[in-house]
C-alpha cells in the first residue's frame, strides 16, 4: 500500500500524470480492441489534422476556467470568423490578408466579451453565452445560413502553410505524407502558452483572480485589464481555430464550430483544471483532448454498437475524474468516500485504509 | 424505370447468394465497413437504417460494421470520414450532406488506396458521375423529386388552392440537401401558393424538440396559414404537438412530412399530419452494406437506387405500426 502511494505520490509531481496515465491505459485498451486501426500509423496521422482546433480552443479555455471564469462564445466565433475568413478568401481572394482579418474579428469579439466582464461587472457565464447567440446570428444573417466552397483553396499558399501536409517524397496517401502543418503550428502554440501560464506574470496573475478577485486586487493585480486580455486571447484561438477548421474542410458551414463547445469544456476538466479557479494545466487539457478525440474513434472501430457509444464516453469521463481525484487530491477523494459509507466504515482521518475495530 | 432496379438489385443479390453458396463462404466475409448513419442512435430518422444496416451485414456476413453518428453536422461527417479512412477498411458509407466539394479530396484518397466508396441520404452527383464505376452508388431520395411528390400529395389531400399560405421548413442552406425542401416549396409556389421559407437552426437539427416553441408561435402569428411543408424526420414528428399547442384542430392546417417515426406515426393517427413520404430508410442501411460487398468482393459498381417509393397517409399506417415499432419501417 505504501510502495502504491509513493509511485501515486511521485507520479502526482508530473504536471497532469494521472490524466496522461488514463489516456494512456484508453490507447492500449483500444491497441487490444482495435489492433488494425490503433497499431497502424495513420489513426494518429488523422488525429494530426482535426485536433488542432479543439487543442487550441481548449488551451485558451484552461485560462478562461483557470481565472475562475468561462467562455461559451468560442463556437459562434468559429462560424462568425469562420465566415469573414470564408468570404475574404473566396469571394476577395485577399489570401493572407483574410487570415489577419479572420483573427482580428476574433479579437474583436473577445475583446468585447472582456468588457462585458470586466468593466461592466456581468457574470462570464451570461455574458459570453449573449455573445454565442449573437455572433452566431450575425453569421448567419451574413452568409444566409449558407456554406462556402473553398474550391481550389489547396492551391493557396494559405493553405499549403496553415493546414497543408509535410511531404516526404513517394506516395502522396501515405501515412508519412499525411503529417499536417497545422498540428505544428499548435504545437507551438501550446508550448507558448505553457510558457505564459507557469512562467509569466500574465499566468500567474490568471491564477490569482482564480483563487480571489480581491485578493488580487490587493497584490496588485490589475484585474479589469488581466481579465480583458484574457477574453481577447481566447477570442484570437478560437478564430484561428476557425481559419484552421474552414481551410482543412476547404468549406465554411454556417453551423460550424457548435459541436465543440461541450467537448472542449469537457477537455479542460478532465484535464484538472479546477472549475472553481485558481488551478489550470495546459498539459491536462491537450491530453483531455487526446482523450476526447480517442474516446468515440476508439469505440467505434471496436465495433461497438452505436448506442452504447455515448454511454461509455460518459463512463470514461467519470473514471477519468476519479483516478484524477484519488492520485491529485486524495484528501478529497477520502472525504468523499466518507460521506457516500456508513460512519463505522468510512477510513479514519489518519489512514485511508484502516477499519475500525 | 424503379421496377427495373428493383429487379436488378434483386438478381444481384440472388446471383451473389448463389456465388457464396458454391464457395461456401459468406459473402461478406473479409469486408470491413465504415458507416456514417446521420442524426443520433436510434432516433425516428436513422433506427430503420441502423436496423436495415445490421440485417444486410448480419445476412451476409459481414466481418465488422462500425456505425457512427453525426447529429446532422456537416463537418463531424468529414472528421467520421477521416477516422474511417485512417482505419483502411473495405469500404465506407458517407452521408451526402457536406456536399461533393468538401469531400472530393477524401474520396479521391479512400479510392486511391482501394477503398470502396458509397454514399446515402443525400446524394452527391459529381462523385456518383466520378466515381460510379469503382462503387459509388447512392440509396437515397432523389430529394428534389421527393420534396415534389410530397407537395403534390399535400395540395390534393387538402385542396389547396392558389393564394393559400404555407410555410416550409428546412434545411435550404445545404446545397444537395437543401433540394428537397426546395423541391416541395417551388411545387406549393407553381400551384400559385404563398409559401413562406424558414431555415432549421442547427440546434433544431439536431434536437427537433427545440422547435416546437418556434413553430407554435408562427402558427400562432399566422392564422391564415394552411399548410406546413418540411422533410426533415425529426421536425415532421414534433409538427403534431406544435399545433395542438398553437390551439389548431386536426386537419385545419395541411402537414407534409417525411418519415416514419414513432411521433410522426402519432401524428398521423390523430390527424394532425396528413402525409409523410416514406424513403425506405431500411433500404437506405440494407443497400449499402450491400454495395460494399458487391464491389468489395465482386467488383461491381455503383448502383443509384431512388427509395422514396410514395406517401403514407393516415388511412395507410395501420398495417405499418408493428414494422415501425421493430424498426424496419
Amino acid at each position: 500500500m505504501k510502495g502504491a502511494l509513493s509511485i501515486a505520490g511521485s507520479a502526482s509531481r508530473l504536471e497532469a500524470a494521472p490524466i496522461i496515465v488514463v489516456f494512456l491505459l484508453l490507447l492500449l485498451l483500444f491497441m487490444i480492441t482495435a489492433p488494425g486501426v490503433f497499431m497502424a500509423p495513420n489513426i494518429y496521422t488523422t488525429f494530426l489534422s482535426t485536433l488542432p482546433p479543439l487543442i487550441l480552443l481548449a488551451t485558451g479555455l484552461t485560462f478562461v476556467i483557470g481565472a475562475g471564469e468561462i467562455d461559451l462564445s468560442f463556437p459562434a466565433i468559429i462560424a462568425f470568423s469562420g465566415f469573414v475568413f470564408a468570404i475574404l478568401f473566396k469571394e476577395y481572394q485577399l489570401g493572407w490578408l483574410a487570415v489577419a482579418i479572420a483573427l482580428l474579428s476574433g479579437v474583436l469579439v473577445g475583446f468585447v466579451n472582456g468588457l462585458l466582464v470586466a468593466r461592466l461587472g456581468i457574470p462570464s457565464f451570461i455574458a459570453t453565452l449573449g455573445a454565442q447567440f449573437f455572433w452566431s446570428g450575425i453569421a448567419t444573417v451574413l452568409s444566409g445560413g449558407k456554406s462556402y466552397a473553398l474550391r481550389g483553396a489547396e492551391e493557396s499558399s494559405v493553405w499549403l502553410w496553415l493546414v497543408g501536409r509535410f511531404q516526404f517524397g513517394g506516395d502522396p496517401y501515405d501515412w508519412y505524407n499525411q503529417v499536417s502543418v497545422q498540428a505544428l503550428w499548435t504545437a507551438l502554440i501550446v508550448v507558448f502558452l505553457w510558457f505564459i501560464l507557469n512562467r509569466h506574470r500574465f499566468g500567474e496573475h490568471v491564477l490569482f483572480l482564480g483563487d480571489s478577485n480581491d485578493v488580487s486586487r490587493v497584490v496588485g493585480v490589475d484585474v479589469e485589464k488581466e481579465k480583458i486580455r484574457l477574453f481577447t486571447m481566447m477570442g484570437a484561438l478560437a478564430a484561428l481555430a476557425a481559419v484552421f477548421l474552414t481551410l482543412e474542410n476547404r468549406n465554411y458551414f454556417g453551423n460550424q464550430g457548435q459541436g465543440y463547445l461541450l467537448l472542449a469544456i469537457a477537455a479542460v476538466l478532465i484535464g484538472g483544471t479546477s472549475i472553481f479557479g485558481g488551478r489550470a494545466t495546459i498539459i491536462g487539457s491537450v491530453f483531455g483532448c487526446f482523450i476526447v478525440m480517442v474516446i468515440e474513434t476508439g469505440l467505434v472501430a471496436s465495433g461497438l454498437e452505436g448506442s452504447w457509444v455515448r454511454t461509455v464516453q460518459g463512463l470514461v469521463f467519470l473514471a477519468a475524474i476519479i483516478f484524477y481525484l484519488i492520485i491529485e487530491e486524495p484528501q478529497r477523494w477520502r472525504a468523499a468516500i466518507a460521506r457516500l459509507l456508513p460512519a463505522p466504515l468510512a477510513p479514519s482521518r489518519k489512514g485511508g485504509d484502516e477499519h475500525p475495530a | 424505370m424503379r421496377m427495373t432496379r428493383f429487379l436488378l438489385i434483386g438478381a444481384a443479390a440472388f446471383g451473389l447468394m448463389t456465388a457464396a453458396s458454391l464457395a461456401q463462404e459468406a459473402p461478406g466475409a473479409g469486408v470491413t465497413i465504415y458507416m456514417q448513419m446521420g442524426g443520433n442512435a436510434g432516433d425516428g430518422a436513422t433506427l430503420a437504417r441502423q436496423t436495415g444496416a445490421a440485417a444486410a451485414a448480419k445476412a451476409l456476413g459481414v466481418d465488422q460494421l462500425n456505425e457512427q453518428f453525426s447529429a446532422w453536422a456537416p463537418e463531424k461527417m468529414i472528421e467520421q470520414f477521416k477516422q474511417a479512412l485512417a482505419a483502411n477498411p473495405s469500404c465506407i458509407v458517407i452521408m451526402g450532406h457536406p456536399g461533393a466539394d468538401a469531400f472530393k479530396a477524401l474520396v479521391d484518397e479512400a479510392v486511391a488506396k482501394g477503398i470502396v466508396v458509397t454514399h446515402g441520404n443525400s446524394p452527391l452527383t459529381p462523385l456518383m458521375e466520378a466515381y460510379g464505376p469503382k462503387g459509388f452508388g447512392y440509396a437515397g431520395v432523389d430529394l428534389y423529386e421527393g420534396g415534389k411528390l410530397t407537395a403534390e400529395e399535400m395540395i390534393k389531400v387538402g385542396n389547396l388552392k392558389a393564394g393559400d399560405k404555407a410555410m416550409v421548413y428546412g434545411v435550404f442552406s445545404q446545397a444537395e440537401r437543401g433540394l428537397s425542401e426546395k423541391g416541395l416549396a417551388d411545387t406549393l409556389e407553381k400551384a400559385g401558393l404563398t409559401v413562406e421559407r424558414l431555415e432549421i437552426t442547427q440546434e433544431a437539427n439536431s434536437d427537433a424538440s427545440l422547435a416546437v416553441p418556434v413553430l407554435a408561435a408562427y402558427v400562432q402569428n399566422n392564422p391564415d396559414l394552411k399548410a406546413i411543408g418540411t422533410q426533415h424526420g425529426g421536425i415532421t414528428g414534433i409538427l403534431a404537438e406544435v399545433l395542438k399547442k398553437a390551439g389548431k384542430k386536426p386537419g385545419e392546417i395541411t402537414v407534409g412530412g417525411i418519415d416514419l417515426g414513432p411521433a410522426t406515426i402519432d401524428g398521423l393517427k390523430s390527424g394532425y399530419v396528413q402525409l409523410t413520404l416514406d424513403q425506405l430508410l431500411y433500404m437506405q442501411g440494407f443497400m449499402p452494406v450491400l454495395q460494399c460487398v458487391l464491389t468489395a468482393k465482386y467488383k461491381m459498381p455503383g448502383l443509384n437506387l431512388n427509395t422514396g417509393a410514395g406517401v403514407v397517409t393516415s388511412q395507410t399506417i395501420n398495417d405499418l405500426v408493428s414494422l415501425i415499432d421493430a424498426g424496419i419501417r
